[in-house]
Parts: structure tokens; sequence; C-alpha cells
């Protein structure tokens, strides 16, 4: 990967075929933070970062007192921040996941996996503690938070592991997260959701009123949201099997009002309980959602 | 509204696929997996109202597209709908008979007729179907341009024509176009008599007929030459119609052999014993008038030298006298070339043949005849009154006579019956009698028919060329003639010589006396006369003449402009194809504009 080229910005599909979800999410991380400016932000955690001058007030702790002992000044030590935040990130792999509309992008759940390897990768770099639940009509898998450098690995582990069931219990997959998270944290939901709104939020809210930040990634393939379909046909739902006769092209105008409300329901209901919504077309680069995943975390102490 | 191609009114039908469609799109078999169907279901419910509406909007105009297009497709007319005039049949009816060679106000009728017929046909347009039916019945069609031309050579006929037949032909024909618009624009002089058998025609008729007053005319009616074969001697008469006194002109071939003049009514009756032998050209004329085509008539006849007669006595006392009576008259003269005697007594033909005075006779008499190859033989004696019927002949009283026979084969004429059966017979060279030319036999030697009876039997069926001197034939110009046997041309009245190629011959339009000939002889001819009636130019108006020959249908009119619109409002349907295709491209821009506002209010 030239260093010329950040991969955050590089249309997924591409980034895709170019390598393994591990080596992408790596690359994807990598071109993310060069676009960053380094945290200003230094605290008093376990790794040496810089002298400054002492000041009045001062934990004398970090005084170093060779220093002061060999050049009669004092300094203090500085650290780098070093949080034991711990992030929950819960992934939609349901069928509904599995659909795309054109073969030259992401099925959204090939998209979302990518994202989500990629948001573990950036947080477990800032040596945040971070788990995975991933569930469709159940959770089928369940990697509880931690910030060892072994978790990247059980997490690529986890998102190569099979989903799909029939329809989505988000519901119970934030349930599950709220099990395993016990301290404040950050939840990031990742999925198209297309359930009922209603158990989701009462979710959420749970996890709002437990302490959580929650942020959710609307995945949404590109015809989900333009309704690009020619023709006339029964569009089918293949989770619950709905169908819907239909001549494209006489409602795709009121299909894309109805989307647009739905998202701005969603916006207005998420926001309404304190978390954050992002949505994300699943041919949009992934520097998108990873500063907002990042801004949230940088929101957190 | 009328259709030019109906049957492409069926694609209206089509117009069921996008009801079909619209109604069935329910039951759409295509399925693609779309996992946010949820999102369009709450689309349609949420804009149910304004989607059916656009739908409905759309269906209907589709369905109006389709049978917009097949109404189109269907070459519809419409009355008063755009300018000019729809496709029309017309068949333009010429009236070129030979009363329209009349002049009228200084010019001859025709050529008023024909710039009519010229106008009309330029009036008409590419897609119109256009005829020229001229008075003879004759049918033309083809291009605008190539009738035009056949206008230009039109020339009158010389005869009446036959104008309803004329008339029911271009019915005919117009109604056979196939086209929505049919009529029929009649131009005539209007002459009366040309328009008596008219029959109604079903179709639209404008009917030109011009003002002017018919010219004073003058007019030889009939030429009758008496008997028809001259021997040298014979008679005319010629009945003339003229409004007042008028000046004639008797021509024997080339040679004017009488003038003179008649007054109104009287005919002409002459007697001449012209020098000419043979076959001769009569013609009597009047001074010129308008109507030239009629100053003049034609007659033939045969002039030969009288017949040199032999009279036996067992003729009897009053056949000699009667052939005396010729003889003084120089219709006949003594000799031996014809024989009038008994039966038994003769022995040569050619021969005027009675019975016997003696019934012990008669056997006699029958074996002369087989010998002298008489088909005829003598049988019973009949002594019952009875009437002659025959020519000349016609009442006269028989008391007795032999009933006559017919055996063998031959040809034979009967001239006269009594009681049904044969009394006259005649063959070549012979003519038999079946009672004695005596009162106590029969009442005609005594009645006054008797001497120009035995003049005809002497001279035509006897005399020159012994019978076989054809009668001449007598026909209107284009008629079908028999000529006689053997014909091989006829000779112009100006001399030039014209084949023919069998008996059965078209008269010449050329009106005169065409001889007969067989080689260089002449061996019959041909008079052509156009109808008398022609003569009479007396004329029904335009409004008196429309009604009898379309009824309601029918105008009348004296203008020309006036005839060709009346004609071709007929054909004031117009073509709706391209305001229906205008109304079709309509349809599909606001078809357009209702897909394109929704995907523009989509995109």
């Amino acid at each position: 990967m030239e260093t010329g080229h950040r991969a955050d910005l590089i249309d997924p599909a591409i980034l895709a075929s170019l390598g393994h979800i591990e080596v992408v999410s790596r690359w994807i991380v990598d071109g993310f933070l060069s676009g960053l400016h380094r945290s200003p932000r230094k605290g008093f955690s376990v790794e040496f970062a810089d002298y400054r001058p002492y000041q009045p007030g001062d934990d004398l702790r970090f005084v170093d007192w060779k220093i002061a002992a060999r050049a009669d000044r004092w300094v203090v030590k500085q650290y780098e921040e070093e949080t034991n935040l711990r992030a929950t990130m819960i992934l939609d792999v349901s069928r509904s996941m599995e659909w795309r509309s054109d073969t030259n992008i992401l099925t959204k759940r090939a998209y979302a996996e990518q994202l989500v390897g990629a948001l573990a990768l950036l947080l477990l770099r800032q040596r945040d503690a971070v788990g995975l639940i991933r569930f469709d009509d159940a959770v089928r898998t369940s990697v509880p938070p931690r910030a060892r450098t072994t978790q990247w690995r059980r997490i690529v582990g986890a998102l190569m592991e099979s989903g799909g069931g029939r329809a989505s219990n988000l519901a119970i997959a934030i349930q599950q997260a709220a099990r395993l998270v016990t301290r404040r944290g950050l939840v990031l939901l990742v999925s198209d959701l297309l359930v009922e709104p209603e158990p989701v939020l009462s979710a959420l809210r749970g996890l709002r009123a437990a302490g959580h930040d929650v942020v959710v990634f609307h995945i949404m393939d590109p015809a989900e949201r333009d309704f690009t379909m020619t023709g006339e046909a029964q569009f089918t739902d293949p989770e619950s099997s709905l169908a819907v006769p239909a001549a494209a092209s006489d409602v795709r105008a009121a299909y894309r009002e109805t989307v647009t409300e739905v998202v701005a329901e969603w916006r207005e209901a998420l926001a309404g309980i304190g978390a954050g919504y992002e949505l994300v077309p699943t041919n949009a680069p992934y520097s998108l959602p990873l500063r907002h995943a990042f801004a949230a975390r940088q929101a957190k102490p | 509204m009328s259709f030019l191609a109906p049957y492409f009114l069926l694609l209206g039908g089509a117009a069921a696929v996008p009801l079909l469609l619209h109604l069935m799109r329910r039951n759409i078999a295509t399925k693609v997996d779309f996992p946010a169907a949820r999102y369009l279901q709450r689309a349609e419910q949420e804009h149910s109202r304004s989607l059916r509406l656009r739908n409905l909007l759309l269906m209907l105009l589709r369905v109006l597209l389709v049978l917009t297009l097949a109404i189109a497709a269907a070459r519809p007319f419409l009355a008063g709908f755009g300018v000019g005039h729809g496709p029309t049949a017309v068949a333009v009816v010429l009236d070129n008979s030979l009363s329209t060679t009349a002049v009228s106000d200084g010019a001859p009728v025709f050529t008023t007729l024909r710039n009519a017929a010229t106008s009309f046909v330029e009036a008409t347009t590419s897609s119109d179907r256009v005829w020229l039916v001229t008075a003879d019945g004759r049918v033309r069609g083809g291009s605008r341009e190539a009738l035009l031309a056949e206008l230009s050579r039109l020339t009158p006929l010389d005869d009446a024509g036959d104008l309803p037949l004329a008339v029911r032909r271009a019915a005919a024909a117009a109604q056979g176009a196939g086209l929505p618009a049919r009529v029929i624009a009649v131009a005539t002089d209007g002459q009366r008599s040309a328009w008596t058998d008219v029959r109604h025609v079903d179709v639209t008729t404008s009917v030109l007929v011009p003002t002017g007053t018919p010219p004073r005319n003058r007019s030889v009616l009939s030429l009758d030459p008496d008997p028809a074969l001259w021997t040298p001697r014979g008679a005319i008469s010629a009945n003339i119609d003229a409004p007042d006194s008028v000046g004639y002109r008797l021509v024997v071939g080339s040679r004017t052999l009488a003038r003179g003049a008649v007054s109104r009514g009287e005919p002409i009756q002459l007697r001449v014993s012209p020098p000419e032998r043979g076959w001769q050209a009569l013609r009597v004329e009047l001074e010129p008038d308008d109507f030239a085509a009629d100053d003049a008539r034609y007659a033939a006849v045969w002039i030969g030298a009288p017949p040199s007669v032999a009279v036996d006595p067992s003729a009897g006392p009053f056949v000699t006298t009667a052939v005396s009576s010729l003889v003084g008259d120089g219709r006949a003269a003594v000799g031996h070339d014809v024989r009038l005697a008994s039966a038994d007594e003769v022995t040569a033909l050619p021969a005027l043949l009675t019975p016997p005075a003696d019934p012990v006779r008669l056997g006699a008499a029958n074996r002369a005849l087989a010998k002298l190859g008489v088909p005829w033989r003598y049988g019973a004696m009949q002594s019952s009154p009875a009437l002659a019927r025959g020519a000349r002949v016609d009442g006269i009283a028989i008391s007795s006579r032999y009933r006559l026979l017919f055996e063998g084969a031959g040809r034979s004429d009967t001239l006269a019956s009594a009681a049904g059966e044969p009394w006259v017979v005649s063959g070549p060279g012979y003519v038999l009698v079946g009672s004695r030319l005596d009162p106590a036999a029969t009442a005609l030697p005594i009645r006054a028919a008797f001497v120009p009876w035995l003049a005809d039997m002497i001279g035509l069926r006897l005399g020159s060329q012994g019978g076989e001197v054809a009668a001449p034939i007598n026909a209107r110009p284009g008629a079908s003639v028999q000529l006689p046997a053997g014909a091989d041309a006829l000779e112009s009245p100006s001399g030039s010589r014209r084949s023919i190629s069998s008996d059965h011959a078209t008269a010449p339009a050329e009106r005169g006396v065409w001889f007969v000939l067989k080689g260089a002889r002449r061996i019959g001819a041909l008079v052509v006369n156009s109808p008398a009636v022609e003569s009479r130019l007396a004329r029904e108006t335009a409004e008196q003449l429309a009604p009898r020959i379309a009824g309601t249908r029918a105008h009348g009119t004296t203008s020309v402009a006036q005839w060709i619109r009346d004609g071709l409002a007929a054909g004031s349907r117009r073509p709706a194809l391209v305001p229906l295709l205008l109304f079709a491209m309509l349809l599909l821009a606001a078809e357009a504009l209702v897909v394109r506002t929704t995907r523009t209010a989509a995109a």
C-alpha cells in the first residue's frame, strides 16, 4: 500500500479486493490516523511521553527526582493518556445484510465487517478494550471487551464466522451487550436497521440509562437509499418474505421520500435518547464512519 | 366519420394491453430480493393516493394513445375538418354526343363542356381517383395528367351515345373505388331526348348544363330510296324538320341530281332515273346551320338497267298487261332475262312461276320445278278463302291456292303467306306463287299494288343480279353490323379502302355511305347516319335534369365553378389522420411529462 494513498478514502469495494480484512483494516486505520493530528492531551498514564516544568499544584508523585537531583530543576513526567474505555461493537449479520444491489459494491455485511475491523483496530490502538457481538435472529458471537494485543486477532477471527440467520433481533443483541459491558463505555451498533424501531430504541434507552455512549451506524446499500431498481417486480424482503409489487419508476420518488423520512426518524429518535447516528452507504469510503466513531471516542474521558 | 381502412380499427383492441397491465400489476411474476421492501410498502401506503392517481392518469393516457393510433391507422375522415377535400372517387361524365357539336353563343357546346370537365379534373388532387366517361359509355381511368391529355384529344361522337349508360358506368366506377367520397360530375348539353331513359344512381351527382339556347335547327330526319334497287328508275322520299322553308339538294354519287325547296313539314319526294349504274351513294343536303351534323342524310341504292322480261301466255292476261305497263314505264324491257310463266312451261331460271291453269298439269309443273332445282312443290288445292300477309300484298283476298311444300334443301324466303302457310316464296332465280295471278284465284291482279309488286319481283328478286344484290345496311356510327358474305373491305365516303377481317364489323364513326367491297367489286353498301333523334336539340335545365339522375343527392347548376364545388363537396369529409397523429403526439408528450415529473421528483 502506497503511503501516498489513504486507504480510508478508497472505494470500499476496491479496497476489499486488495487483501484480507485484517490487512485492509490496518491500512484503513493507518490511513485514517495519518490524517489526524496526534492527540495533544497527555495525562498521567503508564507510558512516558515527555517532561514539563513543575508547576505548583502538580502531583509530587510525578516529579522526576533524578533530574531534580542532577540538574536542580523540577520537572514533571508526562505520560500518554491511557484510559480503560470499554467499547463494544454490535454487528448485524442477518440475511438482509448479505444483500447488495450491484456486484461492483460490497454487501452490507462485508462493508460492515470491514468497518468493524477497522474500528476495533483503531480503538485497540487507543488502548481501549474492544468487544464484539454478532447477531442475527440470535447472538452468534460474543467477544468480551479486552485491551490486549491478542484481542484484535480474536475479533478478526469472530468476523470470519458465519451468520445470516433469517431475521434480525437487534434488541436481544443490545441486551447482550449491556450484560457484557458492565462499566460505562461506548457501544457501536452497525446494522441496516431493517427492524421495528421501538424494541431497538427501548433497548438502546437501557444502554443509555446505564451510562453508555451509543453510536449507531446505519448501513445502507445505495439502491436501498435511491431505489435505482428498474422494471416491474415483486420486491421481496428475504428476511420477512414481505413482497411488494411495484413498478420501480412509478414509486421511486415516493420511496426516496420515505427513506428520507425513515432516516430522519431514526436520527431524531436516537438523538432523543442521546445516541449518535450515522448513515453509512456501502459505497462510501470508511473515513466517514471512522471519523464519527473517533469523534465519539474522543468525547469520552 | 368514415374510414378508408376500417379494419385497422381492430388495433383498438390493443388498448386492452395497458388496461390489463394496469389491472394485473399486482400479479407480477418477477421476484426481486430487496431487503428494504418495508420502505417500499410504506412508500406505497403513504403515497397511495398520488400513486393511484398517477397510475390511473398514465393508464388513461396510454389507452387513449393506443385508441388514437388505431383510429389514425384506419384513415378516418371527418366532416368540416381541415381544408381542401378528402380523397374522392370522381367520375366525370362528359357529354360528347353529336348534339354537343351545335354552336351556341358562338362556340360549340362541346368546347364549353370539355373546358368545364378539364377544370373539374384540374381541381382534383393526387389523393382522388378520377375517371372520364364519355357519352358512348367508354370509361377512361388513369392519372390526372393522363386524363387531362385525354380530354384535350377528345372529339365529339358521330352518334347520340348512351348517356344514361355512361352515368351508370360512372357510378359503378366511383362506387368500386373504395374511397369514402364518391361523386359523378355530369357535363351535358341537357338534350332532352338523350336523357329519356335515366335510372337513379346512388351516388352524389353534380350536373352542369351550360347556359345558352339551342340553335334553330334544320335537319334531314330521313331519306328513303324506293325501291331499294333501282332498275334504273326509283324514288326518294325525305323528311325535313325545319322551322321554315329550306332549300335542299339531292346528290347521287358526287353529282347533284336535284335541287329544290320545301316548306315546313313538307316531305321531299322525287322520282328519278339517274344514269349511274351499280351501287351509288345518295345524299340530301340542307342549307347549313349552327348544327351541321344533321344537315345531310345518306342512303345507298343499287341502280341497274331494266330487266328484260318474257311473258308466257300461261302466266295469264293480267301478268301480260302488267308487264306491258312496266315496259311502257321503262321499268322493264322486252327480252329473255326473266320469264313469267306457268311452272310447267318454264325450262330455265330466272322466272316468276305460277301454278298451271289446268290442275292436270300440276304433276308436270312439279317435275319442272324439280328439274329447275327449285326446292318447292305444289301440293293440294286449298279453296277456303284466306287473306294474304306480306309486303305490298297485305290483306288481299285469296280464294284458291295450292299449298307450297318445301322439299329438298336450299335458301328460300317466304315473301307472303296465306292462312299461315307460304303463298309466295322466293329463292335464287325464282319467285313461286301459290295461286294463279287471276281474279278467280286471288284479288291481287285487280289491285293497285299488283304492278308495283310485280315490278319488285322482277326488279329486286329476278332482274339484274338475279336477286343477288343485297339490300343496303343502315346503321348508327359504332353499331355492330353483319356485312354480306365475302366482304373483305369497306370503301369510305372519300374513296379510301379499309380492310375488314370478317363479316361482322363495327359501323364506322364517319357518317356517309361505305361501300362493301369484295375484291374490287362493290357488293353492298353500309349507310351510316346519326339517329334522327339527335336533331331534337330541346334541352332540360340542370335543375330539371339533376333530380332525374340522382334524386336528392344531385345538384344542378349552370356555373362551372359551382359545379366543381358541388362535386367536390362530397369529399368535404376531410382526412383526420394528421390531427389524430398530432393528438397522439400530445398524448405521448403528456405521458412523458407525467413520467418525467415523477422521475424528476425522484431525482
